[in-house]
């Protein structure tokens, strides 16, 4: 059959028509989900790919982490059984952390798509699931620790449902009806999708949507590439050291990355291997996040889509931290993960500095999972993921307060306050915690959790486990910008280890301080006007305007003083 | 019925304000446009009165009710010159309006743009109050410490306050302390708390709701009561409404209350218009496109009908994209809107690239040709130097376009700084903002589920026709309807919006707890509140009630709305209500759980008076036999196929007569718009003189 080509315009809109429709999914999850971490903080990706596994479409909000994972997770399934293996009304489920996500709390549904009786695409959603059993921690030894490991089975068999899997889930979990309930919000999200291509296909009086895809990936890669080809080839290096809890040694990766005519080869050998406990990383993990970082830099607006991979080479030792071999913990994945990101933008800055930023607070993204039991012995459970002030680019100050390289929006506190017995005392901009630059870095947050000791009081203990990073290495600016200001944790006022498990009495409170972003370029180019503005309005203190900018901002006018703020910055430079 | 006969529809946007009257006896139209007058926009509305009155004299006595939108809210806001607002917030959230929902809206763009927030963070003040979830106080806030935040915020000039705590959607009564202090130590003050504005759960989006309201609330009032005032000095004893920007209309002194609510007031009634002739003239697809002075409004209207959605957003800083404007959470009618129109700004970016909007001259100064001061050159310039507006010819003649002024404009900022060519310049601009225009609309229409090869482009808006061909050719659209007085056709849209309110209460009981005589009595409650309203404005119409419910597995977090079609609830069945949400259900979402508890959380009313019906008036004959008899004569203006200037046949719409058709390029003067197009089109005159183009270009 020859392929037949659509004209631009059609073009454009059947692609859009895709990403709406995958958008309509994803809506549908906020409307239907039960944990607040799917229907506040938007941990969930949706996604469709042809029925070779190629993806066409995510959604717009997607997490970086799930959907670059997925769309090489997602192939690798779909390839695992001959295309008549599958049938109308099929539904299969999965968390293996090597197949997709790296970690078992993300849970995927799959379903095939037929249209007049033969399979034109798959949708497949991945959601970031409350609770999964297992020790919630990231110091356990192996994944088996971690929780209930789901191989790809069918929840539904030719539209028969298959009762025992969602039992065997139910009991494996803390939160039965909230992980249920999202297990449905899954289908429905795929149902939605499922739906909307038939009509879209109907519509446009398409038997398939085989050409539409090969001429969407097509056009795609070949913009990626006319971005890569602009820049020089070259090998270029950087290495990333990241921390890790008291008494276990640093993690250090190196990246080598190489520019040839349009490819792209990310070399991560040298990285430190497998650690014995969860910050190990799969390959589709890693993956993801150099993905993130390229796509990122050369076509941040086309919509992604398999085209956007193909430039992209990863190579990673098997048995190192960033390509893990089971049965490794992996709970942590993200506190290494996250950041491929930034080691990506070093190696590349110096070839494309316009085009990168500045370490960020918001890597690793954080969470912290609260669970307990309230006065009357009821068990509550609440997650909140938070990040941190951004990097700054060459002509933006850093964003704040994001996840990044991820995603996810936080809990608001009025949700947190009815979800679970705790107060939350403070949420707020961190001042003077952007690292300083002629661009500042993003403003880190605070957080103040009250354990009630009234009548509200929960039965102790209060849990609190704490996926974070930043505490000992900053955000790192760049091109002579300074670094952001480091995360805490206070228990009572007092600097805890907050990796693995904390238990709160009543009375207790916690600080949880997310990192400031790095600042890009010398803070004493900074325009001493937006400094003043910066004092004024309380986001920089006045003695950090004189200290680390050079500039002298009149207390009680806001106004700079530029005769000192001269003397101050001609020392300076 | 009132025995008083005329209605007068009344748009103030940003540049001009536009008139439609109605004789509800003979379905005699007449129109009217004037200047928007910004620092009080009732002048222009007494002006347009006086205006219409010469042609219908004693209108004004005889006025049954005036129904009124204006774009001046969301101008106020996309400009930011609302009122210096404060916020009084709870210990340790002053941030919670700055830091959002932290979610990038575009994941793989790492310099994406987020709003400033309305209020800088020096005005935001913190008390030391705090309610639980379950609305116990677990702080009681000091009145003397209140009285100091108010104290505070007045030092610093707040001309306006919005008090927005925490927890307070469940007891109100610290935000309710506030009210009544700011009340009383600054009685000029305006206030806004969030219990009133917006009494629901998302401390972000309930602050954000409550201090956009706030920020418009002074402008608003002010010009509200500035209005009241002036019609009854000019004898209006009529009914005062204001469109709602859910498609409703609403009393003064709802409006004022709550500015939020009316911020897409004046491009709804394009929508209500658009859904009215969508149905009238049996169009599927409809694309209604309002283009005013300073933007661009748009709405798929589908087999008639346009969507309302619970939340939006404005200003967005970046392409349109969504997450990236302030959110604002009142139910409104789905439009796009973004900064496009004649007055539009052309100038150099950063890159050295032409752009042209979002920054908008207004009303005053207004483009270089309007030569009330204005320096910078706009899409209108650009439009009367392409020949496609006629200086002698704008507003009928009524105002008088420099069109040499505009040409050393645009000389002097676009074509000298850019090296380009003169025509290059003002065509690039023309473009440019299609460009703009067409990009949001294809967006749109794709989110909505629909394609713009087929719709069927409605122009208004007195530049909507001007752009509304160029438009059609860069979203592939096959045919354009332009009704008759399409410059100001969008206050047509106020004579056929529903006299409607919607009221609501939130009670969470599970389905399996629930008293179904206490819910009748929930639903009776609120069918009288609603009534009470609407009773004024009944007469003998019979008010109809629709009952729904929001309801939800238990645990999850959004509801879904089941329509309830008994009236009488304490009879209902519990299983049959069951069925009714699991039915909603899976048409939603595929499946559903008939296992699993679910609960009702809101109850709402919807009441509404007949439609009063709109006959489109036919064409009188007053217009011409022949074609010849309309054409004015021919003007040189650019046509981008030739590429060059060429003739246009010009011709009077109001010469035209049912049947009369012709082809392209031509140039169909009225007075408030001009409608261009180009060689490919072919136009036919209906019975009702709609405009109907055909673009044969298309597919």
């Amino acid at each position: 059959m020859m392929a037949c080509m659509f004209d631009p315009i059609t073009l454009e809109i059947l692609w859009r028509r895709l990403i709406s429709i995958v958008d309509e999914a994803d809506g549908s999850v906020a409307r239907t989900a039960f944990s607040s971490l799917l229907r506040d903080a938007h941990d969930y990706t949706c996604m469709f790919t042809d029925p070779m596994g190629r993806e066409l479409a995510q959604g717009t909000f997607a997490t970086p982490g799930q959907s670059g994972a997925m769309a090489l997770g997602v192939k690798n399934l779909i390839r695992k059984f001959p295309k008549e293996y599958y049938k109308p009304g099929d539904i299969f489920i999965t968390n293996d952390p090597w197949a997709l996500a790296g970690h078992l709390n993300d849970v995927c549904v799959m379903s095939p798509i037929f249209y007049k009786e033969r399979l034109v695409a798959f949708t497949s959603c991945v959601f970031h699931h409350s609770d999964i059993g297992g020790r919630v921690a990231s110091d356990n030894h192996d994944v088996f620790e971690e929780g209930l490991f789901i191989p790809l089975v069918k929840l539904y068999d030719g539209g028969v449902p298959n009762p025992s899997v969602l039992d065997m889930i139910r009991w494996n979990v803390r939160t039965p009806d909230e992980v249920i309930g999202d297990i449905r919000s899954q289908i429905a999200a795929n149902h939605v999708c499922a739906e909307k291509i038939c009509r879209m296909l109907k519509e446009s009086n398409l038997d398939n949507l085989n050409d539409l895809a090969d001429q969407i990936v097509t056009l795609t890669e070949r913009n990626m590439r006319e971005e890569i080809e602009k820049i020089p080839d070259g090998v270029y290096p950087a290495k990333g050291i990241i921390e890790q809890m008291k008494g276990k040694e640093d993690i250090v990766i190196q990246a080598k990355v190489e520019i040839k005519g349009s490819d792209i080869i990310v070399d991560l050998d040298g990285s430190s291997g497998q650690v014995n406990w969860g910050g190990n990383v799969v390959f589709n993990f890693t993956y993801a996040y150099v993905f993130m970082a390229i796509k990122s830099m050369f076509v941040p607006d086309i919509p992604n889509n398999d085209g956007c991979a193909r430039p992209i080479k990863l190579l990673a030792p098997e048995g190192s931290v960033v390509n893990c071999k089971f049965p490794a913990a992996v709970a942590a994945r993200m506190g290494v993960g996250h950041f491929l990101t930034e080691i990506i933008y070093r190696a590349l800055s110096g070839v494309l500095p316009m085009s990168v930023i500045a370490g960020s607070g918001g890597t690793p993204a954080a969470m912290n999972v609260f669970y307990g039991k309230r006065g009357d012995g009821k068990p509550w459970h609440s997650v909140i993921i938070r990040g941190g002030g951004m990097g700054a680019g060459a002509v933006n100050d850093g964003n704040y307060v994001y996840i990044f390289p991820a995603n996810g929006a936080n809990t608001p506190v009025e949700i947190f306050e009815s979800d679970t017995p705790l107060i939350v005392e403070k949420r707020e901009l961190l001042i003077d915690s952007g690292g300083c630059g002629k661009m500042k870095g993003g403003l880190g947050k605070r957080e103040v959790f009250r354990v009630p000791d009234d009548e509200y009081a929960p039965i102790p203990p209060v849990n609190l486990g704490i996926q974070a990073g930043r505490y000992i290495y900053p955000a790192e600016g760049l091109f002579e910008g300074r670094p952001g200001t480091r995360a805490q944790f206070l228990v009572n006022g007092e600097s805890e280890n907050s990796y693995g498990l904390t238990q709160l009495k009543p009375g207790d409170a916690v600080t949880i301080d997310a990192p400031g972003g790095g600042g890009y370029g010398s803070p004493f180019e900074r325009d001493p006007e937006i400094i003043a503005n910066d004092v004024v309005e309380g986001y920089v203190s006045i003695e950090s305007a004189r200290n680390d900018y050079g500039v002298a901002v009149d207390p009680f006018t806001g106004s700079v003083n530029m005769e000192e703020t001269d003397t101050l910055r001609k020392h300076r430079k | 019925m009132s025995n008083k006969f005329y209605r007068l529809g009344c748009d103030i946007g940003g540049t001009f304000t536009d008139f439609v009257l109605l004789n509800d006896r003979t379905g005699e139209i007449r129109t009217g446009k004037c200047l928007t007058t910004p620092r009080d926009p009732s002048d222009a509305v007494e002006e347009g009165i006086r205006v219409l009155e010469r042609s219908t004299p004693g209108f004004v006595a005889e006025m049954d009710e005036l129904i009124h939108g204006t774009t001046l809210v969301i101008n106020s806001i996309i400009e930011r010159k609302g009122a210096r607002t404060g916020l009084i917030t709870t210990k340790g959230f002053r941030d919670v309006l700055e830091i959002g929902r932290e979610i990038r809206y575009a994941p793989y763009d790492i310099f994406a743009e987020f709003p400033r927030p309305l209020v800088p963070r020096r005005f935001r003040i913190e008390v030391d109050e705090r309610v639980r979830s379950d609305g116990s106080v677990l702080k009681t806030l000091d009145p003397e410490e209140a009285r100091r935040a108010v104290q505070m915020l007045l030092a610093m000039g707040a001309e306006s306050i919005a008090v927005c705590l925490i927890n307070s959607f469940e007891n109100p009564v610290h935000e309710l302390m506030l009210e009544e202090i700011i009340k009383k130590e600054a009685p000029a003050v305006s206030v806004s708390i969030s219990y009133r504005v917006l009494p629901q759960i998302r401390e972000y989006e309930r602050t954000s709701t409550t201090v956009t309201n706030a920020y418009v609330k002074p402008l608003t009032e002010h010009y509200l009561s500035r209005l009241a005032g002036r019609l009854e000095s000019i004898g209006f004893k009529g009914k005062l409404f204001i469109m709602l920007s859910s498609g409703g209309v609403t009393s003064v002194e709802t409006a004022a209350e709550f500015p939020v609510r009316i911020i897409e007031s004046g491009p709804t009634a394009a929508v209500i218009a658009g859904q009215y002739y969508g149905r009238h003239f049996s169009i599927p697809d409809m694309f209604c496109f309002d283009m005013g002075g300073t933007t661009a409004k748009s709405c798929l209207i589908q087999k008639g009908v346009a969507g309302v959605v619970p939340t939006f957003e404005v200003g967005r800083v970046q392409r349109f994209m969504k997450g990236s404007g302030l959110t604002i959470q009142v139910p409104v009618v789905d439009l796009m809107e973004i900064g496009a129109g004649g007055g539009s700004i052309a100038k150099i970016s950063k890159m050295g690239t032409l752009q042209v909007g979002p920054e908008s001259s207004g009303a005053v100064p207004g483009p270089i040709c309007y030569g009330r001061g204005g320096v910078d050159p706009c899409v209108t310039d650009a439009d009367l130097l392409l020949g496609y507006l006629d200086e002698n010819y704008f507003l009928g003649g009524e105002m008088r376009l420099d069109k040499e002024g505009a040409g050393r404009g645009v000389e002097e900022k676009v074509v000298n700084p850019l090296g380009v060519s003169f025509i290059q310049a003002i065509w690039g601009i023309h473009d440019l903002i299609n460009e703009t225009m067409a990009a949001a609309a294809k967006t749109h229409i794709a989110e909505k589920g629909g394609n713009p090869k087929i719709v069927t482009i409605a122009a208004f808006g007195g530049a909507g026709p001007v752009h509304a061909y160029g438009l059609a050719k860069k979203l592939g659209a096959p045919r354009l309807l332009v009704p008759p007085n399409a410059g100001v056709g969008s206050a047509m849209g106020f004579f056929t919006a529903p006299r409607a309110f919607d009221v609501l209460r939130s009670h969470k009981v599970s389905l399996a707890d629930a008293s179904f005589a206490e819910i009748e009595d929930i639903f009776r409650g609120l069918e009288e509140d609603a009534a009470k309203i609407l009773r004024k404005e009944a007469g003998d119409d019979v008010i109809r009630f629709e009952r729904s419910m929001d309801m939800r597995f238990v645990g999850q977090g959004s509801e879904v709305n089941v329509p309830e079609a008994s009236r009488e609830f304490a009879a209902a069945v519990k299983d049959n209500v069951r069925r009714l949400f699991d039915d909603t259900y899976e048409k939603l979402y595929g499946r559903t759980y008939p296992d699993s508890e679910v609960e009702f959380v809101n109850f709402r009313v919807r009441a509404s008076l007949p439609e009063r019906l709109l006959q489109l008036p036919r064409l009188d004959g007053k217009g011409g036999q022949t074609l010849a008899d309309a054409v004015k004569g021919e003007r040189l203006a650019y046509s981008p196929t030739a590429r060059q200037f060429i003739p246009y046949t010009v011709y009077d719409r109001y010469r035209l007569f049912p049947t009369a058709q012709f082809s392209g390029p031509a140039i169909i003067e009225e007075k408030e718009s001009t409608l261009i197009v180009g060689e490919d089109a072919h136009v036919t005159t209906d019975e009702f003189g709609f405009l109907w183009i055909d673009l044969q270009g298309a597919r």
